[in-house]
């Protein structure tokens, strides 16, 4: 048993309201840059979609994640790495900028500076690549709210359903995702990365790209099944959601943590077992998530305390792994899913599905439904979090309408109906998921492990997590 | 001045070549890169870019062979001048037509494309003129010495290597044709500037790759 320290991220989505607030402050902060204009690190997509990039989960296309080959383990472009190099000088695979979309801003300045017409003056859209004028067809955002029916209708979950989309207007469904780097356990992007400028930090696990390594051969943008790795045109280089390491550093959230007006977003400690990262990973499809469930290990167990420390990882980061609202929701509760397991990337941000309004033909006799009476069918919820099967996906569900059954009968002080956990732990996830504070969501160690606070403050802005010079 | 071209300019232009590209990957690697630009315009690039890299290797390979390999070694060998000349032909008109091919479906690429202007820097520019005239005056000089007039395997090539070991024998570049001493020339301007373009990548090839483990664990 080798364990090592990973952040992680849990995100209701029954709390999220779609409102873009996260992608915003995250472009803000991060990609507000030339050659960064079509980046976001953090985007929120409305499923059923085809998404950010365009299909970005259609693996028969882009060749993204693992695969597993005669038994072992390879990335789906190929298990040979030769083979695989010769795609340095054109990669097949590789998104191109139509592919997400022509960034573009507008002629603001006409507004103020044309002449005096008869009619009023327009900001026309000017490209922000090539600076001339350009005809807008495509946007970051152009499913929002299933405004492009069309496209929708090709999200391959549905597809991997088997099921038409309801074209009823009384039967659509819709929900939002929001997506960033995964910062997963068994990243393809690091594996593909002929430069080795791509590394899962040591201390936390965040997946971090060197700008000074990388040398532009782009094998992690296609890599990446999630196509969370967006590649500079100006600096050409590789670039990716570095997961606010300076604020997590700090013990402070993400920013898309930080800014989501629904608090749907925790972020916490997960410690998990290293040596068995490849076992899961290799496992049956429908078993993946499951068996990373398993390597994820209690914090509260003394062996697990006792191998941690063994293996370096500092007591800040211990106790706060104990106190980790993900523990708890992933594992104690089993109500959080990772996206797409089927990847085999083992994801460390996880999402508890959404509940839905109850369909139409039985609204009227149900108060609270079964999984089968809410809108999203659940085959759709079980393609995108647990690869089609729909036992987890049901399990979660019904946890949290038991949830709401016993806050219930709290409130109207009946006799609670029989529910399969005890009645302090439905408290425990009521707090935690509708009302808990910031200090409850985001549980984080702060600043450099076994310091004297004098030290820190002369280390202060030298470095990440261990000093310059080494200590 | 002949001393100059023939004897000195040569280590002017390899002094920057190794210096020079030392300095900036010590001292700039953050701006070491492909320079890849499909991500802007993909479609060209499919068969443009794997035609040029193939003809180049293909090039270097043939350059190393009948430059660095004495034409003694060849002969004990028991290849005559005649074979070794329709090898060096069978390998290099190909490679010239690749390599050349592929140079002239990436400029028109790179200067006819919307996108591509993005990427085009003034120093690229500038190197896609030199690699041009380089690589025009290498063919050209295949192609006009099929007959075999001019052997540059008894001149060029004991030049070359008498510059690498320090006493630069200039007498022999007396009696080359001007198509090869243009030749000359480029390359040393394209050894020059090397360090300054994007050139600098081919020496990233990632050899590496194939000795380490997928996943990369890394503490600062």
């Amino acid at each position: 048993m080798r364990i090592k320290a990973q952040v992680s991220m849990v995100m209701n989505l029954d709390k999220c309201l779609g409102c873009h607030t996260c992608s915003i402050t995250c472009k803000n902060v991060w990609t507000n840059r030339p050659g960064a204009e079509y980046m976001y690190f953090n985007n929120v997509e409305t499923k059923p979609g085809i998404g950010y990039p365009k299909n970005w989960e259609d693996q028969e296309k882009w060749k993204g994640g693992w695969k597993v080959e005669n038994g072992e383990l390879a990335l789906r472009s190929g298990s040979n790495k030769a083979i695989r190099l010769l795609k340095l000088f054109y990669h097949p695979d590789q998104p191109e900028l139509d592919d997400y979309y022509e960034p573009w801003t507008y002629d603001y300045e006409t507004l103020i500076h044309t002449k005096r017409k008869n009619h009023q003056p327009v900001a026309r859209p000017r490209s922000l690549i090539t600076q001339k004028r350009m005809d807008i067809k495509w946007g970051p955002n152009w499913e929002d709210d299933l405004a492009s029916p069309e496209t929708s209708r090709q999200d391959v979950n549905l597809k991997n359903m088997g099921q038409k989309i309801a074209v009823e207007y009384q039967d659509l469904f819709m929900k939002y995702l929001p997506r960033l780097c995964n910062h997963c356990l068994n990243p393809a992007c690091v594996a593909a990365c002929p430069s080795g400028a791509i590394y899962k930090r040591d201390e936390d696990g965040v997946v971090l790209i060197s700008q000074d390594v990388c040398r532009g051969w782009r094998h992690c943008v296609p890599a990446c099944p999630y196509k969370k790795i967006y590649y500079n045109w100006k600096t050409n280089k590789a670039e990716k959601c570095v997961f606010c390491y300076p604020r997590v550093e700090d013990g402070l959230p993400t920013v898309c943590t930080d800014t989501c007006p629904g608090r749907i977003r925790y972020n916490g400690i997960l410690l998990y077992d290293m040596d068995r990262v490849t076992e899961a990973a290799s496992a049956e499809e429908k078993d993946v998530y499951r068996k990373v469930k398993d390597i994820i290990l209690d914090p509260k167990d003394p062996e697990v305390q006792k191998a941690a420390k063994e293996a370096g990882i500092p007591d800040a980061f211990i106790h706060a792994a104990e106190r980790s609202p993900i523990y708890k929701i992933v594992k104690e509760w089993d109500l959080a899913l990772p996206l797409h397991p089927e990847f085999r990337t083992l994801p460390m941000v996880w999402y508890i599905p959404p509940l839905s309004p109850i369909i139409k033909e039985v609204e009227a006799a149900t108060y609270l439904p079964d999984a089968e009476e809410m809108r999203i069918p659940v085959a759709y919820l079980a393609s995108l979090f647990s690869a089609g099967d729909e036992g987890p996906v049901r399990q979660s569900l019904a946890r949290l309408l038991e949830i709401r059954t016993y806050m219930r009968s709290k409130l109207t002080e009946e006799e609670p109906p029989k529910l399969p956990l005890a009645g302090d732990q439905y408290e425990a996830m009521y707090r935690l998921l509708a009302i808990a504070k910031r200090k409850d969501r985001i549980v984080l160690p702060a600043g450099i492990q076994d310091k004297s606070h004098e030290d820190r403050r002369f280390l202060q802005g030298s470095a990440g997590y261990s000093c310059p010079g080494g200590c | 001045m002949k001393f100059f071209i023939w004897g000195v300019l040569p280590y002017i232009a390899l002094f920057m070549l190794i210096f020079g590209t030392a300095f900036r990957y010590w001292k700039f690697e953050r701006g070491w890169t492909s320079k890849s630009s499909e991500f802007l315009e993909k479609s060209s690039l499919k068969y443009a870019g794997p035609m040029f890299h193939l003809g180049l290797l293909m090039a270097f390979g043939g350059h190393v062979i009948g430059i660095l390999i004495p034409k003694y070694f060849t002969e004990a060998a028991g290849i005559d001048e005649h074979v070794y000349h329709m090898i060096a032909l069978a390998g290099g008109i190909p490679a010239g037509i690749l390599f050349l091919g592929g140079f002239l479906l990436l400029m028109v690429r790179r200067f006819g494309k919307d996108r591509m202007q993005v990427n085009t820097s003034q120093m690229d520019r500038v190197l896609y003129l030199v690699l041009f005239l380089t690589i025009v005056s290498g063919f050209a000089g295949t192609l006009l010495n099929i007959p075999g007039a001019f052997d540059y395997r008894t001149t060029i090539s004991p030049w070359f290597r008498s510059i690498l070991a320090f006493s630069p024998d200039i007498s022999l570049m007396e009696t080359v044709p001007p198509v090869f001493r243009l030749h000359m020339m480029m390359w040393m301007i394209t050894a020059f500037i090397f360090p300054f373009t994007r050139l600098v990548h081919c020496l990233s090839f990632p050899f590496t790759y194939f000795f380490r483990s997928p996943i990369v664990y890394r503490k600062k």
